[in-house]
């Protein structure tokens, strides 16, 4: 009896040396590093390892979206204001179009601009965007179009955060207060 | 006798005219809307009306749809969260029963307004004309606001 709960109590302290314990939900271990080749907000081919240097957070939405998207991107940058400007200077949030067809460079540039210096929007080849959420193991869907051809997005409603290297750290859902966000975004900047 | 018919004829006008403005003034006087905010981005991307319902009357009332002249469309909808996934659809109506309060609120119930008839900045005013069941209409004045805002 007493060996099973070694065994537990090694297992658990194994488990907490994977990576710190997160206020918000690990994803060291379910996900790959952070890699793409996309576009971004000027019309750049750019990749993964061009944002390499920062912590990286990690937005999938489209700009057709006039609830949640604004509201999550509005609430991220309320939780970066909380932080002190050298940590928010490490930080980068990159809101990625699953909807490239409507979304250019200019159309998320101009979006992403609203919400602070630290959001860029990112674009690209649709089988791209798909290489990057099926890695990530992300997923949306589109709705059929009605007759005036909009039509709706459904899509994974997380942040992801990347640490400086590219390595998936966690995500905040919705769930997730404010707080909590704040701890381990500044935990993830100042660890490195 | 004339004078009786004329008399008789006044009060039932006066009546009707008592009754029509009782009639759009207490529908105006049941409904409350308050807190109403358009949230916009630059651009022409479509926006989402926000607003608290409070339905004072004796009477469920029904919201149903809703237009305005600085939009082309206005559709009801619904945001919602299912295991990780950001959901949207259109709703068909809103029941709001007597004494109860309904917030269109971010991430829930809003207005979505789609194709700017004109341009449109933070601080300006949208009047949006919310419509219920048996054709009752009520005209709302939104602020316009950023969603950095809400």
């Amino acid at each position: 009896m007493y060996k099973g709960l070694l065994v537990t109590l090694a297992s658990l302290w194994l488990a907490g040396c994977v990576d710190t314990n997160w206020r918000t939900a690990e994803t060291h271990e379910i996900m790959p590093p952070l890699d793409f080749s996309l576009v971004d907000e000027d019309g750049q081919a750019v990749e993964a390892e061009d944002y390499a240097g920062k912590v990286t957070l990690v937005y999938f939405g489209y700009t057709f979206c006039p609830d949640v998207c604004p509201i999550t991107l509005a609430r991220l940058a309320g939780t970066l204001n909380r932080l002190d400007d050298d940590v928010r200077d490490a930080i980068q949030v990159l809101f990625i179009t699953v909807d490239p067809a409507r979304d250019t460079p200019e159309v998320v540039k101009r979006y992403t601009g609203a919400f602070g210096d630290e959001f860029t929007g990112i674009t690209g080849e649709r089988a791209e965007i798909d290489a990057l959420t099926n890695r990530m193991r992300v997923t949306y869907e589109y709705e059929t179009p009605n007759k005036r051809g909009d039509y709706i997005v459904n899509h994974t409603s997380a942040v992801f955060a990347f640490d400086r290297e590219g390595e998936a750290r966690f995500l905040i859902r919705d769930s997730h207060p404010i707080t909590d966000a704040v701890a381990d975004i500044n935990q993830l900047v100042t660890e490195s | 006798m004339v004078s009786n018919l004329l008399n008789t004829f006044r009060r039932l006008a006066g009546g009707m005219l008592v009754m029509l403005l009782t009639a759009g003034y207490a529908y105006g006087q049941d409904v409350q809307v308050t807190d109403a905010r358009v949230s916009l981005l630059p651009g022409e991307q479509p926006g989402a009306g926000y607003f608290q319902l409070y339905n004072a009357g004796d009477e469920a009332v029904v919201l149903v749809g809703a237009e305005s002249d600085a939009f082309e469309s206005v559709e009801l909808h619904v945001s919602s969260n299912q295991d990780g996934m950001a959901h949207m659809q259109a709703v068909e109506q809103v029941e709001i029963a007597p004494g109860e309060r309904f917030a269109f609120a971010p991430k829930g119930h809003h207005l979505m307004l789609i194709g700017r008839e004109k341009a449109l900045k933070v601080g300006d005013e949208v009047d949006v004309q919310l419509e219920f069941a048996d054709d009752q209409r009520l005209s709302v004045t939104f602020d316009v606001v950023s969603p950095v805002s809400l």
